[in-house]
Formats: C-alpha cells, sequence, structure tokens
C-alpha cells in the first residue's frame, strides 16, 4: 500500500511538473506561432497575385459563405480597382492527406499563379507539386476556358509521371477555388 | 578519457542504427534524401541530450517501477517544447522539421539510452552519451538518406537550394519508396558487419561478440547477463 501511493505520487509529480512547464512554454510561444503563420500565409498569397513594378498590392481580406464553407479571398486593389484575389482550397483526393493550395485569380480572368501551402504526398513522386514545372502550367490559364482536369481525364493540365493521383489532386484544389470565384465574382471584385 | 570513449562509441560501434539496430521507424520514413535525414537527426539529438541531462539527473529519485511513464512523460515534454520553440522563433527551421519533430516521441533511441545509459550514469557521461549518440544516429540517417537520394532520385540536396543533380541519371524510383528504405538499410548494414569481420580476421582475433553492446535490458540472448 505504501509502495502504490509512493509510486503514484512521484508519477502524478513528474506529470503536474510537465505540465506546468508545457503550460508556461505554451503561453510564450503561442503568440509568435500565430505570427509566424500569418506571415506564412502572406508569404504565400503574395506568390500568386499580380505585382506592379514589383511592389506587392495591399491585400483585403473578404468571407464568402458557400454552401455553409466559409472561404476567406485576399483581394488586391490598385486605387480601388480590382487587380486580382487570392484563396485558400484544399483537396482530400490526395494519395496521403489533404493537399492545400494557393491560387491567385488576376483581373483578366486567368490564374496568376498558384502555390502549394501544404501536401504530404510521397517524396519524389506526389511530392514533386511543388516544382516550377508542374506548378507554372497553372500561370496564365483562363479560369473559364481551360478544362481543369489532367491529360489522363481529357484536361488541359499535365500530370506529373507516375503521380496522377496528386497530380488530380492539385487540380481538383484549384478547380474547387476558382469555381467559387466565378460564382461569387461580382461581390469579390466590387 | 572516459568523456572521450563514451562520446565516440556512438559514431561506429555502437552505432544506434546500424549496430544497436534502434529507431528504425523514422530510420525507414524519413530517409528519402540527405536533408531529410540531417533535418531529424539533429533534431533528436537535441531532444537525446537534454532528455539524457534530466532523466541522469533525476535517476535516484525515480522509483524503478515507474521509470519507463516517467521517461516517456520527460521525453514527450522535451519534444513538444522543441516543437513550440521552434515554430514560434523559427518558423524557417520549423518548416523543413517540423514532420519530424513529433515523430520523435516514438524514437527507440532516445528511451533506449534512457533506460540503458542515462538510468545508471553520471549526469557528465550522460551528455557524452547524448552527443555520440546522436550524432552517430545523425551519420547513419545521412548516410541512408544520401544513398537513397542518389539512387532514387538522382540528385543531392545538401541543405535548402544547395543542390547537385547527376545528368543523364534515370532515377529507381523504388529507392525512395519504403521498399528501397529495407535495401538500403540491409545492404549497409551487411557492408558494416563485413568490413568488421574482416578487420577481425587481418587482427586475427574472433569476431567480436555483443558483449560490448548495452543490452542488458534485454533477456532474449544472456550475453548481457
Amino acid at each position: 500500500m505504501k509502495e502504490i501511493i509512493k509510486l503514484t505520487s512521484v508519477l502524478t509529480l513528474i506529470c503536474l511538473i510537465s505540465g506546468a512547464l508545457l503550460a508556461a512554454v505554451s503561453s510564450v510561444t503561442k503568440a509568435p506561432i500565430e505570427k509566424a503563420a500569418m506571415a506564412g500565409k502572406r508569404k504565400a498569397i503574395d506568390k500568386v497575385l499580380p505585382a506592379k513594378e514589383g511592389v506587392k498590392f495591399d491585400v483585403e481580406p473578404l468571407d464568402i459563405i458557400d454552401n455553409d464553407q466559409t472561404w476567406t479571398f485576399y483581394v488586391a486593389r490598385d486605387q480601388g480597382k480590382f487587380v486580382g484575389a487570392a484563396v485558400e482550397a484544399s483537396s482530400d483526393k490526395g494519395y496521403s492527406g489533404e493537399v492545400k493550395i494557393m491560387v491567385g485569380i488576376n483581373a483578366e480572368n486567368n490564374v496568376q499563379a498558384i502555390a502549394i501551402v501544404a501536401q504530404s504526398e510521397t517524396p519524389g513522386l506526389g511530392a514533386r507539386m511543388v516544382e516550377p514545372s508542374f506548378k507554372d502550367q497553372f500561370k496564365n490559364k483562363n479560369i473559364n476556358t481551360t478544362k481543369w482536369a489532367v491529360k489522363k481525364d481529357q484536361g488541359d493540365i499535365d500530370q506529373i509521371t507516375a503521380a496522377t493521383i496528386s497530380s488530380r489532386a492539385v487540380v481538383d484544389a484549384v478547380k474547387a477555388g476558382i469555381d467559387v470565384f466565378t460564382k461569387h465574382k461580382a461581390e469579390i471584385i466590387k | 578519457m572516459k568523456f572521450y570513449t563514451e562520446l565516440i562509441k556512438g559514431l561506429w560501434k555502437e552505432n544506434p542504427i546500424f549496430r544497436l539496430v534502434l529507431g528504425m521507424c523514422p530510420t525507414l520514413a524519413v530517409t528519402t534524401s540527405l536533408e531529410n535525414g540531417l533535418g531529424m537527426g539533429l533534431a533528436s539529438t537535441f531532444v537525446l541530450v537534454c532528455s539524457n541531462i534530466v532523466i541522469s539527473s533525476v535517476r535516484n529519485l525515480i522509483p524503478a517501477k515507474v521509470r519507463i511513464p516517467c521517461f516517456i512523460v520527460i521525453i514527450a515534454t522535451f519534444v513538444t517544447i522543441v516543437d513550440l520553440v521552434m515554430a514560434g522563433f523559427a518558423p524557417a527551421l520549423h518548416k523543413n522539421l517540423g514532420l519530424f519533430i513529433p515523430l520523435i516521441v516514438v524514437n527507440c533511441v532516445i528511451l533506449g539510452r534512457a533506460e540503458a545509459f542515462a538510468s545508471k550514469n553520471s549526469v557528465f557521461l550522460s551528455i557524452a552519451d547524448g552527443i555520440g549518440m546522436g550524432l552517430g544516429f545523425t551519420l547513419g540517417l545521412a548516410g541512408l538518406g544520401a544513398v537513397r537520394e542518389i539512387l532514387g532520385a538522382g540528385s543531392l540536396t545538401v541543405w535548402g537550394n544547395l543542390k547537385f543533380v547527376i545528368p543523364g541519371y534515370e532515377p529507381m524510383i523504388l529507392m525512395i519508396l519504403a521498399p528501397g528504405g529495407f535495401i538500403a538499410l540491409g545492404i549497409i548494414l551487411g557492408l558494416m558487419n563485413h568490413i568488421q569481420a574482416v578487420g577481425a580476421r587481418r587482427k586475427g582475433t574472433a569476431l567480436p561478440t555483443p558483449v560490448h553492446l548495452d543490452c542488458r535490458h534485454c533477456t532474449i540472448c544472456k550475453f548481457g547477463a
């Protein structure tokens, strides 16, 4: 009996100390982590929005509700005139886990660029979606006339060799973002 | 002198990957490239040194019967602290290593060293053990990662943008998938055993038995008894 009390109290004490330590660390790092996440997002937005003479426009977030889902568009304006919008979209059709992308659409109804925000596809195969040779083919594609599917599915996007599923997931996410943009265009560009 | 012995034993004689064959799950999972191997190795080294320090300094306070749960709580605490601090103050590094940090909790090397070394030795020697084992683990992961990246992707990314590509080489994709990990690990293990056997024969001594290895906690064979 005495032993049980001793063992329990030692274990409890260690867990208490650990818990207190973690709470303290978490309270210190909470704000910087959020700031870093925001900075990361801002970087992805900058990558996919048009720039004038290398200068990035300020963006304002705009929440659009579509089918009970909230999509945050980051809208860039030049002296009040719409120049582009970026939106984060994701697809769960990837080979392992969610594929998250950021797609930027400019005032000419073209895709400005896409950025891969998060993915956990197979290294050397699906993970090659982050390489420019795949990513850059989305650039300057018209959002209305392009067939948003991989070539294997009679679309306009070249899939990555041996990684059709991952390629499909990217196209799927891009298409989802574009669809919401097209549907709510008036509201976004006003 | 003892400090030095404990420091270098992890590099070859008791290399955690190729000699103790510990931590196989992260070994096979992350060694798809040199950069991943280095990252996982360095993050593990940091946690290993910290957990060795704490565990060896409280080794006389923890009752033997609950030592394993205590070690796990201590290790998990360190891993979470590393994860949080890195995410908050070094987001670029966290982006590269973030994937591997939670994996360190389940890394047998760290619990193995806590149990087999830090809980029986002084803080001073435990630091040496942590650094040596950590570097041995890092070297093993980086070597395995380099082999698999060169064969499987036809390139070698040292860190960030420093990248070499082998021109005109058709990559064997198998090597960066799971089977390639087993194949590369098996071949390197075999080579190391071969080198050791040849070395022992030249010296005219018998092939060393695993007596010098720290396998006291294992009861399968009686070498350590």
